[in-house]
């Protein structure tokens, strides 16, 4: 046990006991040492439950949607892609920021490629915070992105193609996916003229495509959807090229930070690219 | 199964010349859905009409497909047509075969191929097409008009005579523009206040006018019809209501200024009226140069001698908010700021280099010669003048590509106005070409060069001083020769530009402006003084360079653009509009930004959510706003805004009709 989970489970403990929130959304235990799964702790006598570690991995601002319509405070550990993810949603105006308290926690522990190219290792919103800021590193967020450009056009498609023979369309990347928080999504609905249900890689490819386009602007770069494929397609490779096309078009431009900026496909001002009319 | 008519038209030989109408006709009766086929000379004329009405009856049919020219045409005529008949007048589908087909290819073969396609996709849209019907809204029977110019007055003198509350919002101390600058008017030459200030002053005192002098527009919402406006009354320091406007503080005021009016060649109080002729002709505080207020607190004078006590340097202006039915853009031009781009001329660094617009003030009555045209530097008589034209126009290097319309007859006005009044000066004008397109111009012209104008063809290029001269280095262009003129005094007859703020007014009002910033008019032809905004019109040269004759006219023409709107009760809206899918909307709000007009809103509705009630958040558009441009359908990632008469169905049904 470390001194920041201590801290973490000693806050919860203080929030439930003070009814400041109805429960906390963290991270608890599995029977595999190398796997956590998300806890919801309404009792403060469950707060031992908790753990802080370098397997804590999932996601968790996207269960908040469940308490769209309920009434006072949920707790929602954060790191600093979770608070970006919370970022995203209330700015997707699918939750409150008065309804959520958020727990920040500095994360620099994680083993995963996607945490290398992080550049908010800190949570960029938080009611409170646990532990000590860590440093901020530097990184090329756009370097697989770069790899994929030098390919050629035909060595691109059967890159894709290959990928997408795989995908089983469990949907899992957009279930995980804060961006994509739509009542009802297209991928869902029968009889959408251009998306069809069958499983083929002709099918697959659209909705691969489609999904980019729907969340390319409001990626926050969690890397969630290619944690979660079960297939192991680099999900978010493709919404990393409509990133670095915006950056390289708009100017330097990251999602889900407090700042208040529009999405920039959903804004609309004179000075916008036109390089291809 | 839809029974589909289509109609094939030749419109003489613009279409049956390049596409082949049989083949058409026939490929289009084997579509799927197609009950009927023809086709016919002129389908827009009364028989061709009548010809589609009787197919109708005859075979059954429940909707229409045209090929045609652009429904930009026509589509009005046929849904008027299908007005008398048992079929939704939105239940048809124009295929553009003429201007996008027959128009612009000459192989016959492959337009007839195209013009088949074109007709196939207008087929297989049409299929998933719904009646539509439109809603009506009430009317504001009371106008805005922004900009106090000729054109706005003459707007809001129409508007008024016709029985309807207008007001006009003017950002200078007094209406009357660019117009009451000026001292005769071409090619009559009728004195230019003397013609105007009675429409100035019809315009301050008609009962139906309020004139909001030294205000602007602060923002706007609502719709045709039903605008909300904010306008900025400017802290005037002087209570209006109690002024009389004797006088006494501009005369014992003791800070002077340069006056903005008479073009910076005379001084000007800081208490002012802009001009004797000022309309309302009451004074205002030019705070920012005013001791007491932007000073050091002292002085005073005014409030002192204002007998009503009507000075009141506390004044912080305010907001007032008033409803509208209709807005009618006005604002005007400004002159090119030729100081910038033409270092060859001086940059203005030589003072006996003057524009059009000073010279206009040096020759009138009331200017800062009292009428004698002396020359700045000095106040001698100038006795050669050198006039250059299109200064800033037609100069796609430096200035503007294009010309400014109205310099050409006011350069020759100058001409004859210095060789009337300098009865021993001379006058060269140097120039491109010479334009003189309306009544008595070309005359007008022709007089000026009988008055010994001598007219030099070609640009200056280069000013400067020799002495006490200004020497004009060109180009003799007709006889091939360098030319060199020696003036005591340069007018450059500078180039119209739009307002500098126009680009905010038309963000505020959510119209289009052309790359030049003029204000775009909804079809160059056949929609002049209308807007792509329903409810907003324009006049005047906010539009473009025009002289005064197309000013006062445009007015008067969105004069009656307004009482047209005005005349009706209820206001009949177009159904192509988006309609949102309240289950499918998230609440997102990203179609607000995206929206140009400014249609959407988010509204709170009760639903229902796994047993429970809940309130959600859903995007609401308002059907006298929305113009039916689409972006929102575009914006929308769940897709729960379609774009009724053009939905997602519809447009799919056509791609798949062109590709599969």
């Amino acid at each position: 046990m470390n001194d920041i989970e201590t801290k973490l489970r000693e806050t919860v403990k203080r929030l439930l006991a003070d009814h400041t929130v109805r429960y906390v959304i963290g991270w608890e235990a599995t029977r595999f040492e190398d796997k956590t799964r998300p806890a919801f702790i309404s009792d403060s006598a469950d707060t031992d439950r908790l753990v802080w570690n370098k397997y804590c991995v999932s996601s968790l601002a996207k269960y908040a949607l469940d308490e769209q319509h309920s009434e006072g405070k949920i707790g929602i550990c954060v790191r600093g892609c979770d608070s970006r993810a919370v970022c995203r949603l209330i700015e997707d105006k699918q939750l409150l920021r008065e309804n959520l308290y958020l727990i920040g926690l500095p994360c620099d522990d994680k083993e995963m490629n996607i945490c290398d190219t992080c550049t908010h290792r800190n949570p960029v919103i938080y009611d409170e915070l646990v532990g000590e800021p860590v440093l901020e590193r530097q990184a090329d967020r756009f370097a697989m992105v770069g790899l994929m450009e030098a390919m050629s056009a035909d060595e691109r498609y059967s890159f894709w193609e290959s990928n997408y023979s795989k995908c089983i369309r469990c949907y899992a990347c957009r279930n995980i996916c804060p961006a994509c928080n739509c009542r009802a999504c297209y991928a869902d609905q029968e009889r959408v003229g251009w998306q069809g249900k069958q499983m083929n890689t002709a099918q697959n490819q659209i909705y691969g495509l489609t999904r980019t386009y729907h969340v390319g602007d409001r990626c926050i770069e969690c890397g969630e959807c290619e944690r979660v494929c079960p297939m192991m397609i680099p999900v978010m490779l493709q919404t990393r090229k409509m990133l670095k096309d915006i950056n390289e078009m708009f100017g330097d431009y990251e999602c889900g930070l407090p700042d208040g900026r529009a999405p920039v496909l959903g804004e609309y001002t004179l000075g916008d690219a036109d390089d291809f009319m | 199964m839809a029974r589909i008519g289509v109609f094939i038209c030749h419109c003489g030989t613009n279409i049956a010349g390049v596409v082949d109408v049989d083949e058409v006709v026939k490929a289009a009766g084997k579509f799927p859905g197609v009950a009927y086929a023809t086709e016919y000379k002129y389908l827009c004329s009364e028989p061709g009409q009548q010809t589609i009405k009787a197919a109708i009856e005859e075979h059954n049919l429940d909707r229409i497909v045209i090929g045609s020219c652009s429904p930009r045409m026509h589509e009005v005529t046929f849904r008027k047509m299908l007005m008398s008949t048992k079929i939704n007048p939105y239940m048809l589908e124009v295929a553009n075969i003429r201007e996008q087909c027959s128009w612009v290819h000459t192989d016959k073969e492959k337009a007839t191929e195209k013009a088949i396609d074109l007709t196939r996709m207008a087929v297989a849209k049409v299929c998933k097409s719904k009646p539509l019907f439109p809603d009506s809204i009430g009317v504001t029977k009371r106008a805005l008009v922004i900009g106090g110019g000729i054109a706005g007055i003459q707007a809001a003198l129409d508007i008024a005579d016709a029985g309807y509350a207008v007001d006009i919002v003017e950002k200078e101390a007094s209406i009357g523009g660019h117009m009451v600058m000026l001292d005769k008017t071409f090619p009559t030459l009728d004195c230019s206040a003397c013609i105007s200030t009675p429409k100035m002053v019809e315009a301050g005192a008609h009962p139906n006018v309020t004139l909001r002098a030294y205000c602007e527009v602060e923002s706007v919402k609502g719709y045709v019809g039903n605008f909300e406006v904010d306008i900025r009354q400017k802290a005037k320091y002087v209570d209006h209501d109690t002024c009389t406007g004797c006088g006494a503080c501009e005369v014992k005021c003791p800070i002077k200024v340069s006056s903005a009016f008479n073009q910076g060649m005379c001084d000007r109080t800081v208490m002012y009226k802009p001009f004797p002729q000022a309309v309302p002709s009451k004074p205002v505080i030019d705070a920012l140069n005013c001791r007491k207020i932007s000073g050091d607190g002292k002085c005073g004078v005014c409030a002192a001698v204002c007998p009503l006590k009507a000075v009141n340097f506390e004044d912080k202006g305010e907001i007032i908010t008033e409803k509208y039915g209709a807005i009618i853009v006005a604002t005007g031009y400004e002159l090119i700021k030729w100081q910038d781009i033409y270092p060859e001329y001086g940059g203005g660094r030589f003072e006996d280099v003057i524009t059009g617009i000073q010279f206009e003030r040096l020759v009138n009555a009331s200017g800062p010669t009292e009428g004698h045209i002396r020359r700045p530097s000095d106040g001698a008589e100038p006795k050669d003048i050198a006039i250059i034209k299109c200064v800033g126009s037609r100069d796609i290097n430096k200035g503007k590509a294009y010309c400014s319309r109205a310099c050409c007859m006011y350069s020759a006005k100058h001409a004859h106005q210095i060789l009337e009044k300098i009865p021993d000066g001379s006058v060269h004008i140097f120039y491109m070409d010479v334009r003189t397109p309306g009544k008595g111009y070309e005359e007008f012209y022709d007089r000026t060069r009988e008055d010994g104008a001598n007219y030099i063809r070609g640009r200056v290029s280069k000013i400067f001083k020799e002495g006490n001269k200004l020497i004009c280095k060109g180009e003799d262009t007709l006889l091939g020769k360098p030319v060199s003129v020696e003036a005591d005094m340069v007018i450059l007859e500078t180039a119209m530009v739009p307002a500098t703020d126009i680009s905010k007014l038309t963000g505020i009002l959510s119209i289009g402006s052309d790359t030049d910033g003029w204000v775009q008019e909804a079809h160059p032809k056949l929609r002049p003084v209308e807007t792509q905004t329903a409810g907003i019109f324009l006049a005047g040269t906010c539009q473009g360079p025009k002289d005064i004759p197309d000013t006062v006219a445009q007015g008067s023409a969105a004069a009656v653009k307004v009482c047209s709107l005005f005349s009706k009760v209820q206001m009949e809206t177009s159904p192509i509009i988006s309609a949102v899918d309240r289950e499918k909307c998230s609440g997102c709000e990203m179609c607000i930004p995206c929206c140009p007009y400014k249609a959407i809103t988010v509204i709170e509705i009760d639903m229902h959510e796994h047993g429970k009630k809940v309130k959600m958040n859903v995007s609401d558009v308002n059907s006298g706003l929305c113009q039916g441009c689409g972006a929102c359908a575009g914006a929308c990632r769940s897709g729960a805004i379609d774009l009724k008469g053009y939905t997602n169905d519809q447009i799919l049904m056509e791609v798949d009709a062109l590709c599969l």
